[in-house]
């Protein structure tokens, strides 16, 4: 197709990805070409990206934002300014005379040496920079899993820590989880293991607080024999009743809609 | 979402931005918070997985962070390219494709329907997308939403739910229809 699309839902089936072959062909060649309907594309790509409301609101863990931010200020204390080399003007007006050409026949030879070892080096700075970014994504990862590790001690380690197993609920997946919680540091940590969720179907571990609706802990689909685990940051003060995982359509709900399969009630104590 | 504060309120997305090409970091942390509610939402749906969406979004607003300065706001919006590309990286993850590290700031513009940068507006929006899709005959929203949250084509919808090729285009370019006229400013 050289012309415009025929219909102006083809803008937006091709932003949804669901154009195949020719079609999808027929758009990309055609848009390339015509700013009008570059324009009509960009607007159809918007339109479809609307779709992300429908999802359930899903407030990110405060730590991604802390890592994010560690990360970026690694780089800044790591990288070093760029600057840029200017190479400087030969000043060729006073360059007279037999002198001035002997200087210029030994001068270009060195300039194309010049030229040659700065791109040398520039190549070599760009691999630094490769590795060096490597080296920072590794050293993330390594933070991140520390940050886990005294975040899990320091909760495990606290007087008012509380334990709570779940078990399975009858008639539902096997399996089996542990929530560790302090109210006061607002933390939460889940480790456990249940049997893959059936097809468009989601886990997500909840907290029954005493007073108030169930409070979101997570969502996620393990793997045959994967044993999950994570911990998370939320609101501190909240006194929680009991935990239990429900199975909810794939990603999740704002509140519990499906059946418990695994729960548990914060043990009362006595005294 | 975090609650924006004080200046970082009335920033807009192009000053924040040209903050952050500034090497300001509560630039970046003004836009996390304006924004990452909106994206784990949509990573999460993809993925199933909290985990990994957590990985993906830290990655985008990084990636935001090293390459501000290609951003040219006045060619597209901040909102609607993040989201695009925290729909593309969760399906690449999810198909086990490669991800894409392709994707640029100056790449495929993205204009949205109505300003973004804010929470009222952002449930402004969920509002008017859910009832839209609340309407829809269950069938033209269950294509709509393997299309958009699992990235299938119409000849993948078509063999995933059994039904014809050619119904299954019919019912997703309904569904787009009624979108569109929704979402018309």
């Amino acid at each position: 197709m050289n012309g415009h699309p025929t219909r102006e839902e083809d803008f937006d089936l091709y932003a949804l990805g669901a154009l195949e072959g020719d079609e999808k062909q027929a758009i990309e060649s055609h848009v390339a070409s015509c700013a009008d309907c570059a324009r009509k594309l960009a607007e159809a790509r918007g339109r479809v990206a609307m779709i992300s409301f429908a999802a359930p609101r899903v407030e990110p863990a405060p730590h991604v934002k802390e890592l994010l931010l560690a990360r970026v200020r690694e780089e800044g204390r790591s990288a070093a300014p760029e600057r840029a080399v200017a190479p400087r003007e030969a000043d060729s007006s006073s360059s007279g005379g037999v002198f001035g050409r002997w200087w210029t026949a030994v001068l270009a030879p060195v300039g194309v040496a010049l030229a040659i070892a700065t791109i040398l080096l520039w190549n070599q700075n760009q691999r630094l920079n490769r590795e060096m970014a490597d080296l920072h994504a590794a050293l993330v990862t390594q933070q991140k899993t520390l940050e886990e590790a005294h975040h899990a001690a320091d909760l495990l380690a606290a007087r008012d820590t509380i334990v709570v197993p779940l078990a399975p609920m009858p008639g539902m997946p096997k399996g089996m989880g542990r929530v560790t919680y302090n109210s006061d540091m607002g933390m939460l940590m889940y480790d456990g293991k249940v049997d893959p969720a059936p097809a468009n179907k989601s886990y997500q571990l909840w907290l029954f607080p005493m007073k108030g609706d169930p409070i979101n802990a997570g969502v996620f689909n393990p793997a045959t024999d994967e044993i999950s685990h994570w911990m998370m940051k939320m609101s501190p003060g909240v006194t929680p009743a009991s935990f239990a995982i429900t199975l909810e359509p794939a990603g999740g709900m704002p509140h519990p809609t499906g059946p418990k399969v695994l729960a548990g009630s914060v043990p009362v104590l006595k005294g | 979402m975090n609650p924006e504060t004080g200046a970082k309120l009335d920033a807009s997305d192009a000053a924040l931005i040209q903050r952050i090409v500034q090497r300001d970091e509560s630039a970046l942390a003004a836009l996390y918070d304006r924004y990452a509610g909106m994206l784990s939402s949509v990573l999460n749906r993809i993925l199933r997985d909290t985990q990994a969406a957590e990985e993906i979004l830290q990655d985008i607003f990084y990636q935001l962070w090293r390459t501000s300065s290609r951003f040219d706001p006045s060619r597209g919006s901040l909102a609607g390219w993040l989201t695009v590309m925290a729909r593309n990286r969760a399906i690449s993850r999810l198909r086990k494709h490669n991800p894409s590290s392709g994707e640029q700031l100056d790449e495929n513009t993205v204009a949205v329907p109505t300003n973004l940068d804010n929470v009222v507006a952002q449930k402004e929006m969920m509002g008017r997308v859910k009832g839209a899709l609340g309407k829809l005959p269950q069938e033209q929203r269950a294509v709509l939403e393997l299309a958009y949250f699992e990235g299938l084509t119409h000849s993948e919808i078509a063999q995933r739910t059994g039904d014809p090729l050619g119904t299954v285009k019919t019912r997703l370019r309904s569904a787009v229809e009624t979108l569109k006229r929704t979402l018309q400013p």
